[in-house]
């Protein structure tokens, strides 16, 4: 990594003493001055991308920083902003090792070494850490990744946020999970929430909790498991859970734990209709769906997703398969859109002012993004008006890389049949 | 109270309760011979469940057969912790021995993460998902092997400390320090085979993990916490009572599922924890202090 | 002894008028310094002087913290009371912890698992109460003001942070020469000869743990108005228990000027190795770093850097 920023610096050396020497013609030629884009082009604009690099979330804070990383390249492969004399942007990179004061402590660190607008940082506890900062220090803070409503509460003026927030994952789930029951026919009667004891697991399963008792759906909750972050074994957990005999589960877990989770539920033979995660990671990524196998197919999701028909996503998807071998996933996707947005606001803007870039980015109305949504666009809290969540389904399929399919909204479908209820897991 | 779900979870609760216990087998053994608490020792036991698991992935062998190699492995570890630190801090005040030990496991942590990212890696071994029904109760085969294997190593190490003379002379120096110095025992050498000895024990037990739970570089402290509740209920550099003492802890988690949620289990273990530490400091099994 | 005052005096100015010359991003290096000596002076009041083991002070921090939010956020108190009131609580605390670890005599290794679980079982109940944001922690707002401890740019904070270490400084210093700091002190050489010569060793263990959870609480207080954020997991977690001694053991454990050294050091070491191996992808190498080096002065100043800074400075400071 380090060898390929030092090339690019060096072009982008080379192309800026070329401008500078255009400049000194412009200069000879016109008795009024240089052209205007020549004299205010900095030579790079600085963008301080904040991730989860180290610490328990590492796995996902990688593949955003590289998610990040991808997109500035491809901006600056492509002419970066041409409004001002195609200057390039420069990713300062910050490493929030998962706690909020070191993601403040860096944040504060990337406007020092000349930031103008900050992007990240996956966790919305760093993501509220960053946000007082960024007020505090008036720097314009574009969240790539980060749910929880509270975050656009304050009503922070240079706040916005790509994703989607809580609220909005949950009215999703239940929109789906009201669909799912059309659609198949089935009503599950009882359920068991399973949920990871973090700030994320406890907010998602309480709202989608609330809002499932307020829909009037006859559904009882007949057990409520809570187990910590980073736990290593369910069995207990699981026992309780068949005692409960649930029709339907709905998980809200991490990467990790949902291994635990669907390896036990299979040795004790639980039955289920059918797994339905309101909003968790876990139950997808390639992995995941790798080792599992057969136990993974049929489980259905509610996330924001990947829109793998986009053109956005296929450039950063193979941009991402040549530097990792890996898909671009939700996380990464979401963290590939942010130097898209803020490049597009900056194009717009015309200059690295606070004020400008603020305008820009408040009238924002970006379409050619890589994931499921309408044109990202923020309302008066910073939030991103588009976002909208998908469902979706492993389903059984030769190539592994296709397995994941998503069964709604029926617009971005690459499934027109949805598994529910499923068979069990030691049937297939 | 629903009775199968009751007995499900004590079977379930003893099963890995025996695996504590050889986890904090090491721990005590080490506080045993050298007084000193070892923070590392989640840390090592992780090193031992990678060694396994990329035995496993690239040569194919079972992390059951390879368990042996590993042990031998993180015995290097650990003879090479105790001679490069440990060794130099044990007539330290204790202040100043926590330090080491706690710098000790971050380095390990984070050579984990440097070397093999922070994945969570769950290799899918013979009988990963394999189970027994007995009537409505479930015993899951991968467990119920860690807890056999668990077992014969304790009493392989026991057997060990009684007949060889190497283990004798591990025994006099956990008895008496100055003792065993006196009668001409080469006591950094005993240290340093202990140690190793601790560490090997604690990457067996956690090569009997690696097809129960997935690994990543931070699952380290949970262990090392429950290692140390393990040791207090046992007693301090009691070996048989840590193996008690992880049956104990394996179970009251286990049961404890029936009335709280598993975010507060740990709260049922360090309460245990102050009560035992004030009321039986010599532990549960412990004779007279 | 003259010189080692107009040294110290001469210190403090060029701390004084740094804020003029420094961006905000080296203020904020420095007021970590300035916040972790604190802790480490708060937490060498017990452990330092008394020689009992708290690897559980993360509790009074968190104590201090969470109080002085609540109290801010349900009743509109300003923290500067807050934060006393917090003081109060976390002695409370810690003297019921200390009651229970030297009424039944748990020395050594007894009393360090007594305050790690005291802290643990904190942090699992708080992570419980919804009132106190439970998993979510609590978010604060941010409405600057000076009633309110919050401030827009970082230099009040710097100053803030200045003068907590400075009083800790000096709050340590009247301790160290007083007849209780010395009783301290025999019962870290030895409890059971202090206990032979009369000294209430009860009542001296009891009164040292109580300062120093008060002192340690106030910082918990600052921290939550400087961060904006509190979370179970980093107020009383474990992590916090580590850091928090690490830079009074480097820098020289039981000395009035071991804590302070020992952040002047390690706190830019981590910041800066942390900025210089997160550009190279080496994820995680600065914490083995860290860890190398944090054991490396154990190993070979095991009385702590102080002790070399002392020699080191001796001809200053001795010169006529």
């Amino acid at each position: 990594m380090d060898y390929k920023t030092m090339k690019q610096n060096s072009i982008d050396r080379r192309t800026f003493l070329k401008l500078s020497g255009a400049a000194g013609i412009g200069i000879a030629a016109s008795t009024f001055g240089v052209p205007s884009f020549l004299h205010a082009a900095p030579e790079t604009i600085k963008i301080g991308s904040i991730q989860p690099v180290t610490g328990p979330l590492a796995i996902i804070g990688q593949g955003t920083r590289l998610g990040n990383q991808l997109a500035v390249e491809y901006i600056n492969a492509n002419g970066g902003i041409k409004s001002m004399g195609g200057a390039k942007i420069e990713l300062l990179l910050g490493d929030s090792e998962s706690k909020p004061e070191v993601g403040r402590q860096e944040a504060d660190r990337l406007i020092k070494e000349g930031a103008s607008i900050l992007l990240g940082p996956f966790q919305s506890d760093v993501a509220m850490a960053i946000a007082t900062l960024a007020e505090q220090r008036q720097v314009p803070f574009v969240m790539d990744v980060a749910a929880l409503d509270d975050i656009t509460k304050k009503g922070y003026e240079h706040v916005f946020r790509i994703f989607i927030t809580s609220g909005g994952l949950v009215a999703g789930a239940l929109k789906y999970y009201k669909t799912l029951i059309e659609i198949s026919g089935v009503t599950p009667a009882t359920a068991v929430v399973a949920n990871v004891g973090d700030a994320f697991g406890k907010g998602m399963s309480d709202g989608f909790l609330k809002m499932l008792e307020s829909s009037g759906l006859p559904i009882k909750i007949v057990e409520r498991i809570q187990y910590p972050l980073g736990i290593q074994d369910l069995s207990a957990e699981v026992a309780k859970i068949k005692a409960a005999k649930p029709d339907i589960l709905f998980p809200v877990s991490r990467p990790g734990d949902s291994v635990i989770l669907l390896r036990e539920l299979y040795k004790q033979k639980v039955s289920l209709m059918g797994i339905f995660g309101p909003g968790s990671p876990g139950w997808y990524e390639p992995d995941f769906v790798k080792d599992m196998d057969k136990l993974a197919y049929h489980t259905l999701v509610n996330v924001p997703w990947i829109n793998p028909s986009s053109p956005s996503y296929q450039r950063g998807n193979a941009a991402f398969q040549k530097a990792v071998g890996k898909n671009l996933d939700t996380n990464s996707a979401y963290a590939y859109t942010g130097p898209l947005v803020i490049a597009d606001a900056l194009e717009r803007a015309g200059s690295t002012k606070r004020e400008a870039i603020l305008k820009a980015l408040r009238e924002t109305n970006f379409k050619d993004h890589p994931v499921v949504g309408g044109p990202v666009k923020f309302d008066e809290k910073g939030d991103n008006t588009g976002a909208m969540t998908a469902l979706i389904q492993v389903q059984p399929d030769p190539d592994l890389q296709k397995r994941v399919k998503i069964v709604l909204p029926k617009e971005f479908a690459q499934s027109d049949k949805i598994v529910f209820p499923a068979p069990q897991l030691w049937e297939r | 109270m629903d009775s199968a779900l009751a007995l499900q979870l004590l079977i379930q609760g003893i099963l890995l309760g025996g695996v504590y216990g050889l986890i904090a087998l090491g721990l005590s053994l080490i506080f045993g011979v050298m007084g000193v608490i070892n923070f590392a020792h989640g840390q090592i036991m992780v090193m031992g469940m990678y060694a396994s698991y990329w035995i496993f992935v690239l040569l194919g062998i079972d992390p059951y057969v390879s368990l042996v190699a590993v042990a031998a492995i993180i015995f290097v570890l650990g003879y090479a912790i105790q001679y490069l630190v440990v060794n130099r801090i044990l007539d330290y005040p204790e202040a100043m021995q926590v330090l080491p030990l706690v710098s000790t496991g971050l380095i390990l942590e984070n050579i984990a993460l440097l070397l093999w990212g922070p994945d969570h890696r769950s290799p899918q071994t013979a009988l990963g998902l394999d189970s027994i029904w007995m009537g409505p109760v479930m015993v899951d085969t991968s467990r119920v092997i860690a807890f056999s294997l668990a077992i014969l190593i304790t009493g392989l190490i026991f057997l060990f400390l009684k007949k060889t003379t190497m283990g004798k002379r591990i025994r006099a120096a956990s008895d008496n320090r100055t003792g065993a110095v006196l009668v001409g025992i080469n006591v950094d050498r005993i240290n340093n085979f202990s140690f190793g000895l601790g560490a090997a024990t604690t990457a067996a037990a956690g090569c009997l993990l690696v097809p129960i739970m997935p690994i990543s570089p931070y699952i380290a402290h949970d262990f090392t916490t429950a290692a140390f509740i393990v040791v207090i209920l046992g007693g301090m550099g009691n070996l048989p009572g840590a193996m008690a003492g992880g049956l104990v802890l394996g179970v009251a988690e286990s049961l404890s599922t029936l009335v709280l949620p598993a975010t507060l289990k740990q709260v049922v273990s360090f309460t245990l924890l102050i009560i035992i530490i004030l009321f039986r400091p010599q532990g549960l099994f412990g004779g007279k202090k | 002894m003259n010189r080692t005052y107009i040294l110290l005096g001469l210190i403090l100015a060029v701390l004084l008028v740094l804020p003029l010359m420094l961006s905000k991003y080296m203020l904020g290096i420095f007021i970590m310094m300035y916040y972790y000596a604190y802790l480490g002076q708060s937490w060498n009041v017990l452990t330092g002087y008394t020689g009992h083991i708290s690897l559980g002070h993360a509790l009074y921090v968190g104590i201090g913290a969470y109080t002085s939010v609540f109290l801010a956020q349900r009743y509109g108190l300003s923290p500067w009371i807050g934060m006393f009131a917090g003081g109060v609580l976390a002695s409370l605390i810690g003297l019921f912890l200390g009651f229970l670890g030297f009424r039944f005599g748990l020395r050594g290794v007894y009393f360090v698992i007594l305050t790690i679980a005291f802290a643990e079982i904190t942090r699992l109940i708080v992570s419980h109460i919804d009132a106190l944001g439970s998993f979510t922690g609590i978010f604060l707002d941010f409405n600057p003001s000076f009633k309110n401890f919050q401030f827009k740019g970082n230099i009040p904070y710097y100053y803030i942070s200045l003068g907590f270490m400075v009083m800790s400084l000096i709050v340590v210093r009247i301790l160290e020469t007083s007849k209780a700091g010395r009783f301290m002190v025999a019962i870290r050489e030895d409890e059971e000869a202090a206990k032979a010569l009369g000294v209430n060793t009860f009542k001296y263990n009891m009164f040292a743990i109580a300062v120093s959870a008060f002192m340690t609480s106030l910082g918990g207080c600052f921290y939550a108005n400087y961060i904006f954020y509190l979370h179970p997991n980093t107020m009383f977690g474990m992590s916090l228990n580590i850091e928090l001694i690490l830079r009074p053991i480097v820098g020289g454990l039981g000395t009035l000027f071991g804590p302070v050294v020992g952040s002047f050091i390690l706190t830019p070491l981590s910041e800066v190795s942390r900025a210089y191996f997160a550009k190279g992808g080496m994820e995680g190498l600065h914490l083995v770093i860290y860890g190398i080096i944090t054991i490396l002065v154990v190993l070979f100043m095991p009385k702590g850097i102080i002790v070399y800074l002392k020699k080191w400075l001796k001809p200053i400071l001795s010169k006529e």
